[in-house]
């Protein structure tokens, strides 16, 4: 009787260790599960375009070295539009970079962002891509028509690459929308298209061979391997692509978002990193 | 039985130990080379490819006597303004870079700068066609590697042209090489006349250094071997996947075990109609989607419901924390727990309880002492699949503890988001971890049943083997009949068994 009920009491202690343990390790992992930081370090979070995904983590290294007191939690890098979807939804960040002046619109009339520190960070340019090796006989927007294969196209009303790409299909009447959002696809096409959930997705999408070509932007070549250039879009085709960044307004830490996002632009290391994966930096 | 015929069938058991030995052993073997093999077979081509941080950066021609080292590649360049000075397109070369060789590609042509006292140095003559030949043969070999999927030196088909003054025009556009413009940040900057944009000037830059072969250190192409070792450096991949979930499945199986034991318990005693219902309740997060399971949590946990924001005001922020992985194992892992447990229960002989009743015993007492140790086996059983259930869990936990590296992102997560950020070697890293614990998992199970059923086989042979002991010794076998020793072989019990019939 004794040694039954010393069971059931173990079983209860074993749940209940169970769940302080759970709560216990809960305090630090929202801020990214580091050891109790030093007084003065500070740690910020940011969410930042998906095309962003390899350059911006170096750039983060080369300010964390010359800032030893600053480091990043684990940079979100989704689709422009969910980013700001989970700052609205109460999601809190030190700074939001998107791909689109659109998304940071959205941003800024959410009060999600400052609109004093909105700055534009980088340009890129609307490539169509295809897989390596692969015959695809595309030279313009208009040879989509005839092409043998899936066009994988960014999820236009998250996805900012797939508005801008929705707007060099509408320049030659293949979407129904100039604005590149909300319209229908043309006949020839609509068969053919694969929606992603981000830029990246349509890339792997490309590199892994299930589609024949995708809209991706030419950054983008540089962190997939197994993809090629088949043409680049005209940059009349479609609103110019930049890159604003701007200070969240959950933050606690603006002075250091600020310092950043002024470091990503102006220091000379910085500068080699976007010029290797092939961001150009936004004229002044 | 006759003698015979048991002492075939205790042979052949002995021998299917050995063959089964000899499987499991094979199995591993088969395992391991699959691990191996997968990544072959299964990778697309270019995944395995040199990552262009590997590609070689460095290069020597013999005949020449030249060297090239620290090649690298500018994709792109920008506008440059510096103190209000307005600098045109400029390509970033570097700190101390002021020397670098420098590979420009224009419209029309390959402009190599060769700084005259780098090329005296080297011992380079831009006019000696066996130089230039060779060093375009190096550019275009390292360019390849690390072009990244852009246009590469080679496929271009431009002609050289080497240049060895700073200035440079040629057509509308003027090129300077080595613009010091910050202090010891050194670039190569494009202008254009009139209206043509200065980004028309250039479509990518490669640096390198040049000097004699003698001077230039080459880093071979890597062994497969150090290739592997690199790629498993814990400063290259992210092992927290792994830790993450064993933490997430291993506290999810303290409540998955405890609330799944419990819960079949209890139902065992409700009445039959409420049974069916609360026996549906407690299995339905095993046939819904786990983004059903997880889309429900959010909306408990969550922003967007009265009850997500009472928890939230009272302190219980569980949306995108490890809390909420925990959870969403233990909601999905609970219904294998509960059912096995369940399954086995309801398998035991009800008269033994009823017997145990009528002796007294508390419904906890025989819980403890005669149902858990009868129903042992389907426990474990459902324990371990519960845990590889709770470690797979990705919809769920996707869905209320989101995709942070570290805290909440466990090894399906890993694989799912390494993949789609273009990293298929990690992607398959992990797909082979999870394959291989799986893998143990399931080999565990078999071989703890196989004990089992070894286990329950043996109390009574060994009943038997007790009678034999009290036999007279003349019916004993002569030869080892002595001391325990026979009965722990086959042989020594067959002879016991055979003396007895």
């Amino acid at each position: 009787m004794k040694k039954s009920r010393a069971i059931v009491a173990g079983i209860a202690t074993f749940a209940l260790v169970g769940a302080l343990g759970m709560f216990g390790c809960s305090g630090g992992s929202n801020n990214g599960g580091s050891a109790a930081p030093k007084a003065d370090a500070i740690e910020l979070q940011i969410f930042a375009a998906n095309s962003l995904e390899k350059a911006l983590p170096e750039v983060q290294a080369l300010y964390t070295k010359a800032h030893p007191e600053v480091t990043f939690s684990d940079t979100q890098f989704k689709a422009s539009g969910d980013l700001v979807t989970e700052l609205k939804g109460g999601a809190t960040a030190d700074l939001l970079i998107t791909a689109s002046g659109a998304t940071m619109d959205d941003a800024e009339a959410a009060k999600a962002v400052d609109t004093a520190t909105r700055t534009d960070m980088f340009t890129n340019e609307l490539v169509v891509v295809q897989s390596i090796g692969a015959k695809v006989q595309a030279t313009k927007l208009e040879d989509l028509k005839k092409i043998d294969g899936k066009i994988a196209v960014g999820e236009p009303s998250v996805v900012p690459a797939g508005k801008y790409a929705n707007q060099a299909l509408a320049s030659v009447g293949l979407y129904s929308n100039p604005e590149g959002v909300d319209g229908k696809y043309d006949e020839s096409i609509a068969k053919k298209i694969v929606e992603a959930d981000k830029v990246g997705t349509a890339c792997q999408y490309v590199a892994s061979g299930d589609c024949a070509v995708g809209f991706v932007y030419t950054s983008d070549l540089y962190r997939y391997e197994g993809v090629d250039v088949a043409f680049t879009t005209p940059s009349d085709s479609h609103k110019p692509i930049k890159y604003p960044g701007a200070v969240c307004t959950t933050t606690k830490n603006a002075d250091t978002a600020a310092d950043f996002m002024n470091f990503c632009l102006t220091d000379a290391d910085a500068q080699k990193v976007w010029a290797t994966y092939g961001f150009e930096m936004a004229a002044k | 039985m006759d003698e015979i015929g048991k002492d075939g069938a205790l042979s052949t058991i002995s021998q299917l130990g050995e063959r089964a030995s000899r499987a499991v052993r094979l199995l591993l073997a088969l395992a391991l080379a699959l691990c191996v093999a997968a990544p072959q077979l299964l990778a697309p081509a270019h995944a395995f490819a040199a990552p262009a941080d590997d590609a070689p950066k460095s290069a020597v021609d013999e005949s020449t006597n030249l060297g090239v080292s620290e090649f690298e590649r500018l994709q792109i360049g920008s506008s440059k303004t510096y103190e209000g000075k307005d600098y045109g397109y400029a390509f970033p070369l570097g700190k101390e870079k002021g020397e670098s060789v420098t590979a420009l590609v224009t419209p029309d042509c390959v402009l190599v700068y060769v700084a005259p006292e780098v090329a005296s140095r080297a011992g380079f003559d831009p006019k000696d066609q066996s130089h230039t030949a060779a060093l375009e043969a190096m550019m275009e070999q390292l360019d390849a590697g690390i072009s990244r999927g852009g246009k590469t030196l080679d496929s271009l088909e431009l002609p050289y042209v080497y240049v060895d003054q700073k200035e440079c025009v040629r057509g509308d556009f003027t090129y300077r090489f080595a613009q010091e413009i910050e202090p010891d940040y050194f670039y190569v900057t494009c202008v254009a006349k009139g209206d043509q944009e200065n980004k028309a000037a250039a479509r990518f830059c490669d640096l390198f250094t040049l000097k004699t072969a003698a001077e230039t250190e080459v880093v071979g192409e890597k062994t497969w071997f150090e290739k592997v070792c690199d790629f498993l450096d814990p400063e290259h991949l992210d092992y927290r996947p792994l830790w993450v979930s064993l933490k997430t499945a291993g506290v999810a199986m303290i409540f998955i075990f405890s609330l799944g034991l419990i819960a079949a318990w209890r139902s065992m005693h409700v009445k039959s109609r409420w049974k069916s219902i609360l026996d549906s309740i407690f299995t339905i997060p095993m046939v819904l989607p786990p983004t059903v399971c997880g889309f429900l949590l959010l909306l408990l946990f969550g922003q967007s419901t009265a009850v997500g924001r009472w928890l939230i005001d009272h302190g219980i922020e569980l949306v995108f924390s490890w809390p909420a992985a925990v959870i969403a194992a233990v909601v999905v892992g609970f219904p294998l727990m509960y059912r096995t447990a369940l399954g086995a229960f309801e398998a035991l002989d009800a008269n033994m309880l009823d017997a145990a009743r009528t002796l007294g015993w508390s419904e906890t007492r025989i819980f403890v002492r005669l149902m858990m140790p009868n129903a042992w086996p389907s426990i474990a059983a459902g324990t371990v699949l519960a845990f590889a259930r709770a470690m797979g869990e990705f919809g769920a936990t996707l869905f209320v503890a989101g995709n942070y590296a570290g805290v909440t992102q466990t090894m399906p997560l890993a694989i799912f988001y390494s993949w789609m950020g273009g990293s298929t070697d990690v992607a398959i890293f992990w797909v082979i971890v999870v394959i291989f614990i799986s893998f143990l998992v399931i080999l565990f199970i078999n071989l703890y049943s196989a004990h089992v059923q070894n286990y329950r086989r043996s109390p009574a042979q060994g009943k038997s083997m007790r009678k034999n002991k009290n036999l007279p010794p003349k019916d004993a076998d002569g030869g080892n009949g002595e001391g325990a020793a026979g009965f722990s072989s086959p042989e020594g019990e067959t002879d016991g068994e055979g003396s007895r019939a």
